[in-house]
């Protein structure tokens, strides 16, 4: 068999009310539905415990669905164990075998599914060649760096060909420099070769930077399905906008929809939005802080409010202001680090156009 | 290909030579119940007379009857040689041996043929020893104890703590000097014999001979033991001296049986017979084994006790061995004189 | 292209694993002798005659000369699967080897069990079907082999169906554990019970039982009205108590010395811990009576410098006790020095800078976590001295205990095995009742508080109080055991102990002469057959040991299935069944067709793997719970199989455990003393079996000379086996990644 060029036989990945029971009391994953294209990098996001790793096992088929279906490239593998699915996986801790070299490690997976040893070999080398490890093979996993040995998991599942890789919080063991560079290598692989990609991590900065689409989980549901910018400027609830970036939450009124647009009041002014289906009530708005602006002054224009300088912090490329308004505090930034409000300045509070946002969940 | 060609042909020849040769061995599974190195003496010199091979397990007389029991309905064993007489009756009893009348019968004492007879011919005595008991010579002065001399001195009570004998309930030589002291003195009187021993008695031992090993080793001053077990501490250089009761003694019958159904029957009266020979007999000196052997023409020790000079009783094994008068007699001794303070 | 469908696969290895199966059990109903070779299979006498003698036949064979008949149904099961071979996907393919396996295993062990070597064993069936007329022996190779066609028939079927995420290979692995447990665990105890609810004339009767088991010598309390002794049963349970928290207070004192006094030879200490697993039998016994018998040398001088009169003080309760101490302690040491060591000094220095003291901070924190393991040394000692049966029988004097008792009802002239039985079972009470509550109650009650992360800092020294008196204690104790144990080399070069200390190598030269003859060098001494067999048997026992515990450690870490708390309770339980039990029921078990054991050395064997299976399991879990459950999954999800994954992965990472649980079960098959004495036979005659021989027969010098070349020549096994590991940690740095990996 000829072959340099890694084959792209990415699938699509589909779950069908799929639910992950413990015993009786402990629910994993509820009653999850949802669909990964082919060729995509989709990103499982939530704090620990929202369900996300159990989600990503049980595509790999570590973990057994108590209820739905699990389908992949269109077929049903929920009952299909880990070894017979065509799915590959990069561990968080990377998951070397520590008593064999990096090439018998490449080389694992293709032996198992039956390859010559000369063909493995040949394949091998050409995934280390890949992710820039080329003559490292005859090393010890121990004798790589944490990058490397990162790296050396990643040719062993890309070596299969798997019709969908997973990665779990492949970069927890990264130091932050090194964090951005592997996050960069891992996309540019994914793209070049355009694999389906599964990927789980807390990290919100990393699953921004990395997706095609983010899957928000909380208390084993799903939370929000969004491209990243989706989810960053049109969070649907309060907790989707709390953990991916940070978000002021304001207690609104909406007087009225008409054709999709809402009124809505804050304080003391009055806001045009995007209904997002709801109707008339109390609702909230979220904004994020570099999406609120600060101005002094004390002109009232029915667009601002009010606002005292609570306290202010100076981080180097911006500065952090919490301000007292009639809405409660409110935690802005502001770039323009060249001019700095004490602590007690009065303020105007002025939203950016583009910055509340309703959220669809009043709770 | 070649090289495979030649392996196969070593294992077909290796194969080849194991099987001519296992053919070829002739086997004997013997138990012995005597002392090790008796039993080894018999194995080899019986493997060297004969050429079959012997494969040998050393037991006491107990152990052994309770494993050719236990392989009753698949024997293992072929020929059981040694251990004290009752053992053999037993299993002679409970049908677990068969009846085989020797050629070598001309030549052995009566005690021998009288007691084969009494079981049916289903086993056979092979030496005798008497009862008795022995005492250390330098404890017993190191306590300024008189010499005994007689059953009856034992139950004096400046002997209290210093007698020692077996539990009849775990030892035959044990059950054998219960036996000896109902038969020697009427059952009523017996027991109260008994009683009063238990007395003085300062631990009943499991295993037959270790009152008089303790004694040899300076653990225990009186042991009542097989005099020839006593004579043989005695002859390995131990302060021991060696006792013949004044008022008689019982003693036992070493035996020797067939085991039913053994896989190897001609083996083993082959081995039956030639163990009774006066030559093999003779041999018993080497291994200092002190008991009359039951050939005639067999040589014994100067050393040995002579049973002739003791007053040895008329012990009835027929009855004493049967396992009825055994449990009755046994749970008396359980009931009336174990359980007595001390 | 690189992968086939995955459907295709795991098909195709249900049907793999079958075909497998159905060519050994081919193989084993047409090709192997069915019945046991009398000789063994490497005589290959089973040649001559073979195929057609009915001792040897294959039972194809058999059935084609019209002989056991009875065997031709099992043709059926066997070859049932073949109709489905092709559609392994169906439901039918699992229904099939289900039915196939049950019915088969079912089939073979019902016609075993009912027709043995009389022809019928059942009455009802005799009387029914008429005399059989026939008979047969036990299982052989064919058997064997066929039986474990049935049985991983059964398993596959049931992974088919999707049980354990369908992993043929774990639920085999499963059936696999299960059914030896079953056989050589369950199934003796079974028969032992059952026989202690017959009557000498084997009739079932309750109220013999109960006669025998309410008996005024198992549970009379004469001890505390009158000058009489205790029945067994209270005299095991009250020496067991006190061994048990005699060897725990010695074990925390040796533990607290060698890792909070600041005593820099605490490794030296360690050492001390091998003591008990090498040294044999009855040695430490014969040399407590050299040295406090009523002519031992200790006893001897006292009396001379305080004018006393010498007793027998030692047979009996104090005898046993001490020589039980000595044994038992350093398993206790073994305990404690893990859970001492597994305090996190961190809680300690938080308690110091709390501005409690040294003695505060011992009293509430230290002495609190160290706590359950306390118990667990105590419960652990309990059972150990229960089970114990070499130093009673030499020290006992009148304190019968149950070990010994058992031992006599079986050999001693009353020959009585219901008696056996019943007080058999009065001892698995104890030691059953004991390990429970070591399990539920202890088990998974663990203060170790020991992260594995970077926990920094050092133990604190004890305060003052307790230092002096442990200091004083175990050096005490130390000179004790180094003289106990110089008194053993030294007895074995005496001409005779306590009458002749003349130096000599006849002992030596009795036992391990070694000559030469014409066929080269002749080993002439004594004990070379009883070593050769010893050291043949032991090393069959130990990789089978290691290879059942990993497996099965492997099962209970690794996997998860219902009714994992059963089987890890019976995989343990072997552990809390004494020797003498063992063997007794071995005995009555494994006599009979099919299982015909005895006097065979696989008997030997398989006692020795099940005695030890409990250890190799611990080494087992312990080694395999440090290994990141993600190397596992890793493999899978790469494309490997279970048995591939157990194979390429775990099994070379737990290289250390293996030869631990290997050394370990070689060692303790050469000290086992207790199941041994039962099962021996001619042709197999281990070593300790010697030793009680010589014992019984007063040669102590050579009693003590095999038991020093027996300390030896496992000593040499321990040190070669840490060589090993050791260098196998620094050619191959494991450690780093682990820590990567962990």
């Amino acid at each position: 068999m000829n072959q340099s060029e890694l084959q792209t036989r990415a699938a699509s990945v589909e779950f069908r009310s799929v639910s992950k029971r413990y015993g009786t009391e402990v629910t994993a994953v509820d009653n999850v539905s949802l669909h990964i294209e082919a060729g995509e990098l989709v990103t499982l996001l939530g704090p620990s415990g929202c369900g996300k790793t159990t989600t990503l096992r049980m595509i790999a088929g570590l973990e057994m669905a108590s209820a739905g279906q699990i389908l992949i490239g269109g077929r049903d593998v929920t009952q299909l164990p880990a070894t017979d699915r065509d799915v590959s996986m990069v561990f968080q801790s990377y998951a070397l075998f520590p008593h064999m070299t990096v090439l018998e490690n490449v080389c694992y997976g293709l032996q198992a599914s039956g390859k010559s040893k000369k063909a493995s070999v040949e394949r091998a080398e050409y995934g280390l060649d890949l992710i820039g490890l080329k003559g490292y093979g005859s090393r010890l996993p121990s004798e790589l760096s944490g990058g490397q040995q990162q790296r050396v998991a990643v040719a062993r599942a890309l070596v299969l060909e798997p019709q969908v890789l997973l990665f779990d919080e492949p970069l927890s063991n990264l130091d932050a420099k090194l964090r951005r560079q592997v996050r960069d290598d891992i996309r540019e692989i994914q793209q070049r070769l355009q694999l389906t990609v599964v990927y789980v991590t807390h990290d919100q900065e990393e699953a921004l930077a990395v997706s095609d689409r983010i899957i928000v989980m909380k208390n084993a549901m799903i939370a929000q399905v969004g491209t990243p910018r989706e989810l960053y400027e049109q969070p649907a609830s309060e907790f989707v906008a709390d953990f991916i970036g940070e978000a002021n939450i304001i207690d609104a009124e909406i007087s009225d929809v008409t054709d999709g647009v809402a009124t809505v009041h804050v304080g003391n002014f009055i806001l045009s939005l995007d209904a997002r289906g709801l109707s008339a009530g109390r609702a909230k708005v979220a904004v994020r802080p570099n999406r609120i602006i600060l101005q002094s002054g004390d002109e009232a224009d029915g667009r601002s409010m009010p606002g005292v300088i609570d306290k202010a912090t100076y981080v180097g490329d911006r500065i952090e202001y919490k301000v007292r308004t009639g809405s409660g505090v409110l935690f802005c930034t502001s770039e323009a680090t060249d001019h700095q409000w004490q602590g007690d300045a009065e303020v105007r509070v002025r939203f950016d156009d583009n910055g509340p946002v309703l959220l669809e969940n009043r709770a | 290909m070649k090289k495979s060609n030649n392996i196969a042909a070593a294992v077909g020849i290796a194969l080849l030579g194991s099987v001519s040769h296992g053919i070829a061995a002739e086997k004997l599974t013997y138990y012995c119940s005597a002392q090790e190195d008796w039993c080894q003496l018999m194995a080899k010199g019986f493997e060297e007379a004969t050429g079959i091979k012997v494969a040998m397990t050393r037991k006491s007389s107990g152990e052994t009857l309770a494993q050719i029991k236990a392989e009753a309905s698949n024997p293992k064993g072929d020929v059981w040689w040694g251990g004290t007489g009752d053992p053999h009756l037993q299993a002679a009893e409970d049908g677990l041996t068969v009846a085989y009348e020797s050629p070598m019968r001309a030549e052995l004492n009566d005690w021998s043929i009288s007691q084969s007879e009494s079981a049916g011919n289903k086993t056979i005595g092979i030496y005798s020893g008497a009862l008795g008991y022995g005492y250390n010579e330098e404890i017993l002065k190191a306590n300024n104890l008189p010499v005994p001399a007689c059953w009856e001195d034992l139950l004096k009570p400046e002997y209290k703590g210093h007698v020692q004998m077996a539990n009849p309930n775990s030892s035959g030589t044990a059950y054998t000097t219960l036996a000896t002291i109902v038969q020697l003195f009427g059952e009523d009187e017996g027991f109260e014999f008994m009683k009063g021993l238990h007395k003085n008695i300062n631990q009943y031992t499991k295993s037959g001979s270790a009152p008089i090993k303790a004694a040899a080793r300076g653990e225990n001053t009186i042991g009542i033991v097989f005099m020839h077990d006593a004579v043989k501490q005695a002859v390995s250089g131990f302060p021991i001296k060696v006792v013949a009761p004044c008022e008689g003694t019982g003693y036992e019958i070493g035996s020797m049986s067939l085991i039913k159904d053994g896989r190897n029957l001609e083996n083993a009266k082959k081995f039956y017979d030639w163990a009774l020979t006066a030559d093999v007999q003779s041999r018993s000196l080497e291994v200092k084994a002190f008991q009359v052997m039951s050939n005639k023409a067999a040589e014994s020790s100067p050393q040995a006790p002579d049973l002739a000079s003791i007053k040895l009783i008329d012990y009835d094994f027929k009855k004493y061995g049967s396992s009825a008068e055994r449990k009755r007699l046994l749970k008396k001794w359980d009931d009336e004189v174990s359980t007595l303070p001390r | 292209m690189l992968v086939t469908s995955a459907d295709v696969q795991s098909g195709t290895r249900a049907g793999r694993v079958v075909m497998l199966w159905l060519l050994i059990g081919f193989a084993g109903y047409f090709l192997a002798p069915w019945y046991i070779l009398e000789d063994g299979f490497f005589s290959f006498e089973w040649l001559d005659g073979y195929p057609f003698d009915t001792d040897y036949a294959p039972a194809a064979f058999l059935i084609s000369q019209g002989e056991k008949i009875w065997l031709a149904p099992l043709i059926l099961p066997l070859l049932l699967p073949l109709f489905v071979l092709k559609r392994q996907s169906s439901r039918l393919f699992s229904t099939l080897l289900i039915v196939a396996g049950a019915s088969g295993l079912f089939y073979l062990f019902a016609q075993g069990f009912s027709i043995g070597i009389r022809g019928f064993n059942a009455q009802w069936m005799a009387t029914l079907f008429g005399d059989l007329g026939d008979r047969q022996f036990g299982f052989g190779y064919g058997a064997v082999l066929l039986s474990a066609t049935f049985l991983f028939y059964l398993t596959t079927g049931i992974a088919s169906r999707g049980y354990i995420n369908g992993d043929i290979f774990v639920v085999g692995a499963i059936g696999f554990i299960i059914a030896i447990v079953a056989i050589f665990i369950f199934f003796p105890i079974a028969q032992m019970l059952s026989s202690a609810l017959r009557d000498n004339d084997g009739v079932y009767s309750v109220s013999v039982f109960i006669s025998k088991f309410s008996e005024n010598k198992i549970w009379g309390l004469g001890c505390l009205t009158e000058n009489r002794g205790c029945g067994v049963a209270w005299n095991s349970l009250f020496l067991a108590v006190i061994v048990g928290a005699a060897t725990t207070l010695l074990g925390l004192v040796f533990a607290l010395v060698a890792t909070r006094s600041g005593f820099r030879y605490g490794n030296w200490l360690r050492a001390l811990t091998v003591l008990p697993i090498i040294t044999p039998p009855f040695v430490i016994g014969l040399a407590i009576i050299l040295l406090f018998g009523l002519s031992g040398s200790v006893t001897q001088w006292v009396a001379g410098v305080l004018d006393l009169q010498p007793t027998r003080w030692v047979y009996g309760l104090p005898g046993i006790m001490i020589a039980q101490m000595l044994s038992f302690t350093p398993i206790a040491f073994l305990v404690l020095i893990g859970v001492v060591e597994g305090v996190s000094p961190s809680m300690e220095e938080a308690s110091q800078t709390l501005r409690a003291s040294r003695w505060y901070t011992f009293k509430t924190v230290t002495f609190p976590l160290i706590r359950p393991g306390l118990a667990n040394a105590f419960l652990l000692g309990f059972i150990e001295s229960m089970a114990d049966f070499g130093n009673p029988l030499v020290l006992g004097g009148n304190y019968d205990v149950l070990s010994t008792e058992i031992f006599f009802a079986i050999v001693g002239a009353q020959n009585d095995q219901g008696r056996a039985a019943v007080l058999a079972i009065v001892l698995l009470m104890f030691t059953l009742t004991a390990f429970y509550a070591q399990r539920r109650w202890l088990g998974r009650k663990s203060y170790i508080t020991k992260t594995g992360k970077g926990d920094g800092g050092s133990h604190t020294l004890m305060p003052k109080r307790i230092l002096w008196p442990c200091y004083t204690i175990a050096t005490v104790w130390v000179v004790f055991t180094v003289t106990v144990y110089s008194m053993i080399i030294y007895g074995g070069f005496v001409e005779t102990w306590g009458l002749n200390h003349t130096l000599t190598f006849k002992h030596y030269i009795t036992t391990f002469a070694v000559g030469y003859n014409e066929f080269g060098i002749h080993f002439k001494g004594a004990a070379w057959d009883s070593f050769f067999t010893t050291l043949k048997i032991a090393a069959a026992a130990a990789p089978l040991t290691a290879m059942v515990g990993l497996i099965t450690a492997y099962l209970l870490v690794r996997q998860q299935f219902h009714g994992k708390n059963w089987f890890e309770f019976g995989t343990m339980l072997s552990f809390a069944i004494p020797g003498t039990v063992v063997g007794v029921s071995y005995i009555l078990a494994f006599n009979v067709p099919p299982l015909e054991l005895t006097g065979t050395g696989i008997i030997l064997i398989i006692s020795f793997v099940f005695r030890n299976m409990p250890v190799g399991v611990r080494a087992g879990i312990a080694s395999m719970s440090q290994l990141d459950k993600s190397l596992d999954e890793a493999s899978l999800t790469l494309g490997a199989s279970t048995w591939r994954t157990f194979r390429k992965v775990i099994l070379p990472l737990m290289r250390p455990a293996i030869l631990a649980a290997l050394v370990f079960s070689f060692v303790r098959a050469m000290t086992a003393i207790s199941a041994v004495i039962f099962l021996v036979s001619a042709e197999y005659n281990m070593a300790t079996s010697y030793i009680i021989g010589r014992v019984e027969n007063n040669d102590y010098g050579i009693a003590i000379a095999y038991s020093t070349v027996l300390i030896f020549t496992m000593l040499t096994a321990i040190v070669l086996f840490q060589l090993l590991v050791g260098r196998n940690q620094t050619s191959r740095p494991f450690a780093q990644s682990r820590t990567n990996v962990g």
